[in-house]
């Protein structure tokens, strides 16, 4: 009888050990990305009983703080939101978890997977992405002075010099603080004036920074840069605040933008144009060898990217799913723009996300210097090329 | 002094001891083989050569260019810059301030750059020379002259932290002439008034010459801190942009802990200790003086 | 009466100076507390004036970096920080100005170049020990580092505060027959005090505002220092100035106190373990 009680007692308190399990999410999204963020893990908590807390911490960081936790044999949570290319070396290197058992690639977007995949083993999966379409605009300021997005590089000049007449000194805004809003807009430029196909050498090694090609493309950005067309670095939420007060007229941000203005309705946004590719940048989650948890983390992330976490995310705006099943419906309307200007162009990995390592410090930290002395291109491509060895 | 059994002093001086050998000695004595040894821990010169001929370090085009001129230059510059401004501006504060009414609250506003963590130091260098809501351009807005976030550009933004901390640093030589300036005997100027000095010749032939200890002392603590100076480097412009701002210490931890080389980062270390090592040899000729 | 004018002068320019010098904390400060949509065109602006306790609610609670949890763990690490070195050191320096020993003068000399070392120098090794010792992400390997790092400064500053004590006392009470050890904890511990009280407030201040070691030895987010905390304080997606500034003035304020409540002994100490 005792032994029984005893038994049931165990059991009762495995059960509640069990149950007390909570899982860390590391992710970098503040403020109101966090805030859209939330509902998908309360989600699961519901479906589960499986407890969730969520850090913030960004991909810069963690790339510090991770290869020397992972020497410790240790991690900082359960499911970490990463690069990929951070995710597949790591992986390679035996401290990520293989997750092809629980995630189906057929779910998702052609290629969505393959940054995190080797051979057959896959070492992360692909959340809700961002795509960073081109140059955002007030639609209410191109109407007052009867604006229409360029169709062609020499209207786009006019636009240029247009609102330049119209009292905008520096008519785009160029974000900073952190390193990604100068690369985008540069990445943006290569693929225009080099092509989709160059984004991809690049990211693969195949071609110099110094190559005809590369500078080609540069140039036009330059050209831009010169006649002082870009405003100075400034940090980029002070600097959209400006541009959407009225100070600059054009922004090129990410596809997030429209979860941080007050009217979403207001905005619009065009690529440059003859760009036959966009940068489609996919949050990747990986789970630790280190977890103390590893199938509640399993079904945690299988949760996140599955129709159901990823239409909860992107019903929030500002993401666009990678998992297939997910119905247009889900969408809130503004986002409706973005998914019309990625019909027909080729969806491309961000290109220092995907290299990653000193060489991403180093472009960023290159871009910062272009864009106040453009004329020092060359230096600038050198460096570059110095810093992939 | 007495010559004391074993087990007293032993006793005293022992657990200080065990914990420098344990934590700074016998780690700077590794440091020093890890610059000789490459990844499989054989002996090798490639940090050196790699670390003395790399642009990261020295950059001769940027003397035809401009900024970056590379590291070595950088802390050399700050040197030139930093250690003649601060020093000579404390000096010039403590006889300004010498029994003014209201001095404590002075001095301790001048003092507060020493007083608050380096880091905090560095956001508010960045803040100060920021296009939008800095103080600096404040200033030039009000002149009528040109504005811009003065650490954005290659050419200003060294200069923007070397000016920056100057701000931040008399403070320290402020304080340590004021308590110099108070050992100087009052007869002594009282003597030279009678013979008829003037006030400036006073202040050459009297509080320099009898301040030159706490010179040596403040020259020295100075020129340490400016070989070493990284937090402030960090959180303003991480060595930005396009490596223009960037000093010897923020090299050695992104080559330890951003690609993980240990063999060039231990070279960067080595140097720096070496040059520290060199620039406090005054003052330590003047404090093992028994 | 030219005197006097003088003086008036010399006035003045103290103040003015002394307002240049404060500028910059006063942008700091008025950025902390007003909205960031005032200061978009700078803090001295008063066109609309607001105060607002939004940015210091946001430092405190931040998701990434709260500095609620940064702070205390700043002062888990910083109090034991104060009180091992100091304890440790003020024996050291006491038995360098009381005994004469063999290689004495040499390892007083390695304790006065350690001084100089720049923490690079130790910056790998130490990550390479704490992590075969498992103390990597720990506060005990952080402190142990802090505490022999402040050895060597405190050794010397108490050294040569030891050697302005007379020894006579000590001479009394050895004639008495107490021992070393008696003499140092009745005698020359509370004689030493006001020294001691010097060494912990510098100590205390250097060890809060450290950013370099806590970088390299700590990462586990929700164990972060303060310092840590304040270049985190710019999220990938939401950089703040009214964040930033408010945990600038949250991070400094400790420091900032302490030098308010010691100041006479935190000069001391400045001036003190530079010159004899």
């Amino acid at each position: 009888m005792l032994k029984k009680g005893l038994m049931i007692l165990a059991i009762v308190l495995m059960a509640m050990v069990g149950l007390a399990v909570t899982l860390t999410v590391i992710g970098p999204w503040a403020g109101p990305e966090q805030e859209a963020f939330m509902p998908v893990l309360k989600a699961f908590e519901e479906e589960t009983g499986i407890e969730v807390e969520y850090k913030v911490y960004r991909a810069e960081d963690l790339a510090n703080l991770l290869p020397a936790q992972f020497a410790a044999r240790r991690a900082p949570g359960d499911v970490i939101f990463m690069w990929a290319s951070f995710i597949r070396e790591y992986g390679k290197k035996g401290h990520i978890m293989d997750v092809s058992s629980v995630i189906d690639p057929d779910w998702y977007l052609a290629g969505a997977l393959d940054p995190v995949q080797v051979g057959n083993r896959l070492y992360g999966a692909a959340y809700t992405a961002k795509v960073k379409p081109g140059f955002w605009y007030r639609k209410s300021l191109f109407k007052k002075y009867g604006l229409k997005p360029p169709k062609t590089w020499d209207e786009f000049l006019a636009l240029l010099r247009t609102l330049r007449a119209v009292g905008f000194k520096t008519p785009i805004a160029s974000g900073d603080g952190v390193g990604w809003p100068l690369s985008d807009v540069t990445e943006h430029f290569l693929i225009t004036f080099g092509s989709p196909g160059l984004q991809k050498d690049l990211i693969e090694k195949k071609i110099s920074w110094q190559s005809n090609t590369v500078r080609y493309a540069m140039e036009k950005l330059v050209s831009l840069l010169k006649e002082g067309y870009f405003s100075e670095p400034t940090e980029w939420t002070t600097i959209l605040q400006q541009w959407w007060r009225g100070d600059y007229a054009l922004y090129f941000m990410g596809s997030w933008i429209t979860g941080m203005v007050d009217d979403p309705s207001d905005l619009g946004v065009f690529s440059l144009p003859g760009a036959k590719g966009m940068v489609f940048g996919a949050d990747y989650a990986f789970i630790p060898k280190y977890t103390k948890h590893p199938e509640e983390a399993k079904k945690l992330l299988a949760f996140l990217v599955s129709e159901k976490g990823q239409s909860l995310q992107v019903a929030q705006g500002g993401h666009i799913a990678t998992n297939k099943y997910v119905k247009l419906s889900a969408y809130p309307p503004v986002d409706a723009e973005v998914a019309k200007l990625m019909e027909g162009v080729e969806l491309l990995p961000d290109l220092d996300d995907s290299i990653g390592g000193a060489f991403q410090m180093a472009f960023w930290d290159q871009l910062k210097l272009l864009w106040v002395r453009p004329e020092r291109l060359d230096t600038v491509l050198k460096v570059l090329d110095e810093k992939l060895k | 002094m007495r010559r004391a059994k074993l087990s007293h002093y032993a006793f005293f001086i022992l657990p200080a001891l065990l914990l420098l050998a344990a934590f700074v000695v016998y780690p700077s004595l590794r440091t020093i083989y890890l610059s000789f040894v490459d990844e499989e821990g054989k002996f090798t010169l490639a940090g050196y050569k790699e670390v003395f001929t790399s642009r990261d370090t020295f950059d001769p085009e940027g003397f035809k260019r401009g900024f970056p001129m590379g590291t070595l230059i950088h802390n050399l510059l700050w040197i030139g810059i930093h250690l003649p401004l601060s020093v000579f501006l404390g000096l010039l504060l403590a006889v300004l301030l010498k029994g003014l009414p209201g001095v404590s609250f002075i001095k301790s506003v001048i003092f507060l750059g020493m007083v608050m963590p380096m880091i905090v130091g560095g956001v508010m260098i960045r803040f100060m020379f920021d296009g939008n809501v800095g103080v600096v351009n404040m200033f030039l807005k009000f002149l009528g002259l040109h504005t811009q976030t003065w650490t954005a550009y290659p050419e200003t933004a060294l200069l923007s932290l070397i000016f920056g901390s100057v701000w931040l640093w008399t403070g320290f030589s402020m304080v340590l002439y004021s308590a110099g300036l108070e050992t100087i005997p009052k007869e002594f100027y009282e003597a030279a008034a009678i013979d008829g000095a003037s006030r400036f010749r006073m202040f050459f032939n009297i509080t320099i010459p009898l301040l030159k200890p706490i010179t040596v002392v403040v020259v020295t603590m100075t020129l340490l801190w400016e070989l070493k100076v990284f937090d402030i480097v960090y959180v303003a412009t991480m060595g930005g942009p396009g490596g223009a701002s960037n000093v010897l210490a923020l090299q050695m931890y992104s080559y330890a802990f951003r690609e993980f080389n240990f063999n060039k980062s231990a070279v960067v270390a080595v140097f720096i200790t070496v040059s520290t090592l060199a620039a406090s040899i005054p003052m330590m000729r003047l404090s093992t003086r028994e | 009466m030219k005197k006097r004018y003088i003086q008036i002068i010399r006035t003045v320019i103290a103040w003015l100076i002394a307002v240049i010098w404060l500028l910059p904390f006063v942008g700091i400060l008025m950025t902390s507390i007003r909205p960031m949509s005032e200061i978009l065109d700078g803090w001295w602006n008063f066109k609309e004036f607001h105060l607002t306790p939004d940015n210091f609610m946001g430092a405190w609670n931040h998701p990434t970096a709260s500095l609620k949890n940064g702070m205390k763990n700043s002062f888990i690490v910083a109090i034991p920080s104060t009180v091992l070195p100091l304890f440790i050191a003020t024996m050291a320096g006491y038995g360098f100005s009381r005994y004469r020993f063999p290689v004495k003068k040499t390892t007083f000399f390695i304790i006065i170049l350690t001084l100089t070392l720049p923490q690079q120098m130790i910056a790998v090794p130490i990550f390479q020990i704490m992590n075969s010792l498992g103390l990597v992400d720990k506060y005990l390997g952080l402190i142990l580092v802090h505490t022999a790092w402040g050895i060597p400064w405190i050794t010397f500053f108490m050294r040569n505060f030891f050697s302005t004590i007379p020894s006579n006392v000590e001479e009394a009470a050895r004639i008495d027959g107490a021992s070393d050890f008696t003499i140092f904890f009745r005698i020359i511990l509370p004689l030493a005090l006001p020294g001691i009280a010097s060494a912990a407030a510098l100590q205390f201040t250097w060890v809060w505002s450290d950013f370099f070691l806590a970088l390299i030895l700590i990462y586990s987010p929700d164990k972060l220092l303060a310092t840590q905390r304040v270049p985190l304080m710019r999220g990938v997606y939401h950089v703040d100035w009214g964040l930033l500034a408010a945990a600038s003035v949250l991070v400094m304020l400790v420091p900032l106190l302490v030098y308010a409540v010691l100041q006479k002994q935190y000069v001391k100490g400045m001036v003190g373990w530079s010159l004899k």
